[in-house]
């Protein structure tokens, strides 16, 4: 329990860490920070709109702790600020909106890969020198080698382009109200094909590669002597002795995986056109939409330490000896 | 040192990872040799598809891909590099100081390394790309090198708690050597492996990310590089209109530098680890294992 409050106390260090990065920044740039943060793209801005979107930022009169303490509690009363380009959206709606996308995107790819990963980790592993293991290592290295950008716009021209086989873009046809019909539910899966192909295959890899190497260095255990001297089959042995144990410290690089995965799926939306954070992203970068960009930052770091703090719950569940100090 | 240059040369990964370096170095320093365009320049009719006098096609406002390419490939490559010895420098000096002094030194540092490290990278990137406005590959490589130095500086720490157990360390101390003259003479050149690790995992790093900025739309438009290949091919939907060649030659070309860099990776790790080399012919492989540990 203690474990888990020093890590909340930690990911609330981290987050005020990102928070003063947003600061700081505008006010780092030469020339006026208000001007910089607000003019772009042509949008007028009524002088009320400005005053409310200063105070958000925290362009108040007052010394500077004080602009950061305003700043800091827009922040934390969940007020991102309104987005340029979308005036007057606030940035939590057009974030909020394009985040569920993502999630979902994300969730099921890390999941999927994870899940992938493992498997063919215990296998090359288990059958370390086959030609399945060769397989299985060499694919991860040059997997985990290209980059996400590359591998999305490899995948989309040819199962997109070429062979015409999957939609090039959009999370479900456009010409379809989105509902909880059968016909949208499908088309969202149809589109999502190709974006979840990409994201897999840059993050299987990694997982595989971590595995293998935790079951590698386990095998020569004596409870996995013991085990097959006991003339346990070798499956129970490979899943019940070797791997549960070896998926402890996979459970920890999942956490750093996060921040990968979160990079990933930013451009492999762009490349697919899926209305994700990462979408909504392109665009405001290109519309020099500051708030929206600002706002995405905090929105992922709160991404990153949830899904850190997910872990170390898991890493109290399946490690004991983490619940006694 | 001596046997890892050694190993180096006998370790067929490290031999092709080598090559393929070797071979995009050269084409990057030969550029102007090679092809007689200036890749900047407009230089024939838009999207025109490879043929003899564009080998490797045009582009949509007409530039050269192959002009393109072997000059990006000297941005690609300093970048990397420079961002990756940024990366390591910084990584590495943190790493043993705070593995060496431990106490309230070692508490600041491990802090501040593991809030970089859960903050997330690209983001932050973006956010700080935007403010500085059409980053120049050098902006891009010193932003780089100033923020990822985190996972190096852990791995680095964690690497000197256990080397500074050892008797040659307690006996410097001993003698009285000054501490700053125990960590660069007697701890780093016991690191060598780690700090190689790092830094071929930085520049790969950094290459990467600084494509994917620029594709993003971070980059500067009038830098000739990889990234900005992508982010303007994107840009003219060369995919929809048929261009292949103009979006899919800067894709092969950071995909094969990238797993040259790999293999290079995965040799040093494999000849500098002892622990890998103690199984049978299994070695080479249980190499690449251990390498993925932290790195996804």
């Amino acid at each position: 329990m203690a474990f888990l409050l020093r890590r909340l106390g930690f990911y609330l260090a981290a987050f005020i860490a990102a928070a003063t990065i947003n600061f700081f920044l505008p006010r780092l740039m030469p020339g006026d920070p208000i001007q910089i943060m607000f003019s772009s793209t042509g949008t007028e801005l009524s002088a009320e709109n400005l005053e409310s979107l200063k105070l958000t930022f925290g362009f108040v009169d007052g010394p500077l702790w004080q602009q950061y303490l305003t700043y800091l509690q827009s922040i934390f009363t969940g007020d991102l600020g309104r987005s340029i380009k979308y005036f007057p959206l606030p940035v939590t709606e057009v974030l909020g909106h394009a985040l569920i996308w993502t999630v979902a995107l994300m969730g099921t790819a890390t999941l999927i890969s994870f899940t992938l990963g493992t498997f063919l980790g215990i296998l090359a592993a288990w059958r370390r020198g086959s030609a399945f293991d060769v397989v299985v290592s060499v694919g991860a290295i040059f997997a985990t080698s290209v980059p996400a950008v590359v591998t999305s716009l490899i995948v989309l021209f040819f199962f997109g382009f070429t062979l015409n086989w999957f939609p090039t873009g959009y999370s479900a046809d456009p010409a379809l109200d989105p509902s909880f019909s059968f016909t949208y539910i499908a088309s969202v899966l149809y589109h999502g094909i190709l974006p979840m192909v990409t994201l897999c295959s840059v993050l299987t890899g990694g997982f595989a590669v971590t595995m293998r190497n935790n079951m590698i260095n386990l095998l020569g255990e004596d409870y996995i002597v013991m085990g097959r001297a006991k003339g346990l089959s070798d499956s129970r042995v490979m899943i019940w002795y070797a791997a549960r144990n070896a998926l402890l410290p996979t459970v920890s690089s999942l956490a750093i995986a996060i921040g990968t995965v979160l990079g990933g799926s930013l451009v492999t939306e762009v490349v697919f056109n899926y209305p994700g954070l990462g979408n909504i992203l392109y665009q405001a970068i290109l519309a020099r939409d500051y708030p929206v960009i600002q706002g995405q930052l905090l929105i992922m770091t709160i991404a990153m330490l949830i899904a850190n703090f997910i872990v170390d719950i898991s890493y109290v569940l399946l490690d004991p000896r983490l619940r006694r100090t | 040192m001596k046997t890892l240059i050694a190993g180096l040369v006998r370790n067929r990964k490290a031999l092709v990872g080598m090559i393929i370096l070797l071979i995009i170095v050269l084409i990057a320093l030969a550029a102007p040799l090679l092809t007689e365009y200036n890749p900047a320049a407009r230089v024939g009719r838009p999207h025109q598809p490879p043929s003899a006098d564009h080998w490797l096609g045009t582009t949509r406002i007409g530039q050269d891909v192959f002009a393109r390419l072997i000059y990006g490939a000297r941005t690609s490559l300093a970048v990397g590099f420079g961002a990756g010895l940024i990366i390591t420098v910084l990584g590495t000096a943190l790493g043993i100081i705070a593995g060496y002094r431990g106490g309230k030194t070692d508490e600041v540092i491990s802090f501040f390394t593991n809030m970089v490290l859960v903050v997330p990278n690209l983001p932050l990137l973006l956010v700080l790309a935007s403010f500085i406005g059409q980053a120049s590959p050098l902006v891009i490589a010193v932003i780089l090198g100033l923020t990822s130095w985190a996972w190096g500086a852990r791995v680095t720490r964690a690497e000197t708690l256990s080397v500074k157990q050892k008797d040659f360390v307690k006996s410097a101390e001993m003698m009285g050597e000054p501490r700053w003259r125990i960590m660069a003479f007697e701890i780093f050149p016991n690191l060598i492996s780690i700090v190689g690790i790092n830094f071929i995992g930085s520049v790969i790093f950094a290459i990467i990310t600084e494509a994917t900025l620029e594709f993003l739309g971070l980059g500067d438009p009038k830098t000739v590089s990889w990234g900005m290949m992508l982010y303007n091919a994107q840009k003219a939907s060369a995919l929809s209109v048929g261009a292949w060649w103009d979006i899919l030659t800067p894709c092969f070309a950071l995909a094969l530098l990238g797993i040259g860099l790999s293999l290079l990776n995965f040799a040093v790790d494999e000849i500098a680890n002892p622990r890998l080399r103690t199984g049978n012919s299994m070695s080479r492989w249980s190499a690449l294992i251990r390498s993925g540990e932290g790195r996804l």
